[in-house]
């Protein structure tokens, strides 16, 4: 009942500024500048009959899927090494804060030098984009690991390998989980930016490719596209952390924004 | 000599010392077909030139205003809007689907719209910068004001404080320790989305004016191909950034002694 209420709101703002936008965009009776909200449905309509829309979509998520994959493959690892050896964070550390400000849409020029438009500029982009997030996490999950525990397991002689596996990895994942989805977003928002400038297909760049033939109510479909799907990886990944890892539910949820 | 080994400092500097080694000799010995590769040495002439010729500083000023010029515009929006979303359950109920419809649209997203609106100006990118900053900004207000103490805001209650004396003189001195944090995020996301913004107007409108060290760089990678110096726009990127958080965070810091 209560989600019902909430739902219940939701749509009734969402449909008081779909009115207002209405009314506005007829004030300015200019359809390139700001076509109305059903011109932008029938945009969306005709993007999806011609499976265009999801073509894109399926390019621009499988270029984050291969990105994610890379970066988790590269900063876990190095993330819980990072936080068990003193030594490896010492070393580790200031490279990685040294070129964790250089944002990665600031490495799209010499990127597009190295690997020309294509897949691979995205794909390293948004792999280098979720790296940081991804790898911070997982030192700051394994520090956050209680000492006792590991104490507790060495005291009853378990191995080194065993304290690993069996009580620093599922303490750690939660924080783990939360890295995740910051990565997710963080290259979420570097995929437009790189398919922008540098890819042949994708949202980004059918964003600008129905901009270079101002055709707004197709620009406006797509960049709500982007927003849903944003949304969508978002929800997706904090339902699986609630399934996973019931036992720390609303703890990270607050701290992760 | 282990005691000196094992001194932080000296750990710090090892790995990244020996990489730009590396990196050095690698760029000496490749063959002549490589000769565009940047070295360290190389990077260190062209980041001379540019510093030396007023080009990069004045790109970074250009950039930078943009970024102040956004950060204000947001700021003004969304902590008011913040304060009062985050006092008022009603109003946040109401306004709340609309901030999450827009908050997973990256800012890059809507340079498209902000070009054709406002041409390729400084106005777009102040419009991006702005969008950028708006949604960590309020939803940390929205958090600051929900920490706020209960029992001051009863106190205020029971004296008859007016509704805006409380807002401004109970409320947003609560909530600004979390404000801080929202503007740290936001001025981090608005330099990013400066960068971003500069490139993109850069390579899609065949380097028309609108400057900053976003465009800068493209123009080194689409003109002249001068790869050293796109290496020193980074690492200028990288600076700023470093320098606009430090730089935040301790006006912040200086500024509210009871959030330290």
């Amino acid at each position: 009942m209560k989600a019902l209420a909430g739902i219940g709101i939701y749509l009734r703002t969402l449909t008081v500024a779909a009115l207002l936008w209405a009314a506005l965009s007829w004030k300015v009776g200019n359809p390139v500048l700001l076509p109305s909200p059903l011109a932008v449905a029938e945009g969306l309509w005709e993007l999806a009959l011609e499976l265009e829309l999801f073509e894109n979509a399926a390019i621009s998520l499988g270029r984050m899927l291969i990105s994610l994959t890379l970066a988790s493959l590269l900063a876990i690892p190095l993330g819980f090494w990072m936080g068990m050896s003193r030594l490896t964070e010492n070393l580790v550390d200031p490279l990685i804060e040294g070129l964790r400000p250089i944002s990665g849409i600031a490495w799209i020029p010499l990127a597009l030098f190295i690997f020309g438009i294509g897949n691979a500029l995205p794909i390293f982009i948004m792999t280098y984009a979720a790296f940081f997030p991804i790898v911070l996490g997982t030192v700051a999950g394994v520090h956050a690991v209680d000492r006792r525990l590991v104490n507790v397991a060495r005291t009853m002689g378990v191995p080194p390998r065993t304290i690993v596996m069996r009580v620093v990895v599922p303490a750690a994942i939660p924080p783990l989980l939360v890295a995740i989805r910051l990565g997710t977003a963080a290259a979420w928002t570097a995929v437009v930016a790189a398919e922008l400038i540098g890819a042949p297909s994708g949202l980004g760049y059918a964003i600008e490719w129905y901009r270079g033939l101002l055709m707004t109510p197709k620009v406006m479909a797509y960049i709500a596209t982007i927003g849903v799907l944003g949304f969508a990886c978002d929800a997706l990944l904090r339902a699986l952390n609630r399934k996973l890892t019931p036992w720390r539910l609303g703890l990270d949820e607050e701290r992760s924004r | 000599m282990s005691r000196l080994a094992t001194h932080p400092l000296v750990r710090a500097a090892i790995l990244p010392i020996l990489l730009i080694a590396i990196w050095q000799v690698a760029g000496m010995l490749v063959g002549p077909e490589l000769k565009r590769m940047p070295t360290p040495s190389k990077v260190l002439t062209a980041a001379i030139d540019l510093i030396g010729s007023g080009d990069l500083p004045a790109a970074i000023g250009q950039s930078l205003t943009r970024v102040f010029g956004g950060f204000v515009v947001a700021a003004l929006v969304a902590v008011p809007l913040g304060l009062v979303m985050g006092s008022s359950r009603t109003v946040e109920r109401n306004l709340d689907p609309l901030i999450e419809s827009f908050r997973p649209v990256a800012a890059i997203a809507v340079l498209p719209l902000a070009i054709l609106w406002m041409g390729t100006g400084t106005a777009a990118a102040i419009f991006i910068v702005s969008y950028a900053a708006f949604f960590p900004l309020v939803i940390n207000t929205i958090a600051g004001v929900k920490r706020v103490d209960r029992n001051l805001l009863q106190a205020a209650a029971t004296m008859g404080l007016a509704k805006v004396t409380t807002l401004r003189t109970v409320v947003f001195p609560g909530a600004l320790p979390s404000i801080g944090v929202g503007m740290r995020i936001a001025l981090g996301v608005a330099w990013t989305a400066i960068i971003a913004a500069e490139l993109a107007v850069g390579a899609k409108s065949g380097g028309g004016g609108s400057g900053g060290v976003g465009q800068m760089m493209f123009v080194f990678y689409a003109y002249s191909v001068e790869l050293n110096r796109i290496v020193v726009c980074m690492i200028a990127v990288g600076v700023v950034a470093y320098l606009l958080d430090r730089g935040l965070r301790a006006v912040l810091s200086w500024g509210m002694p009871w959030a330290r």
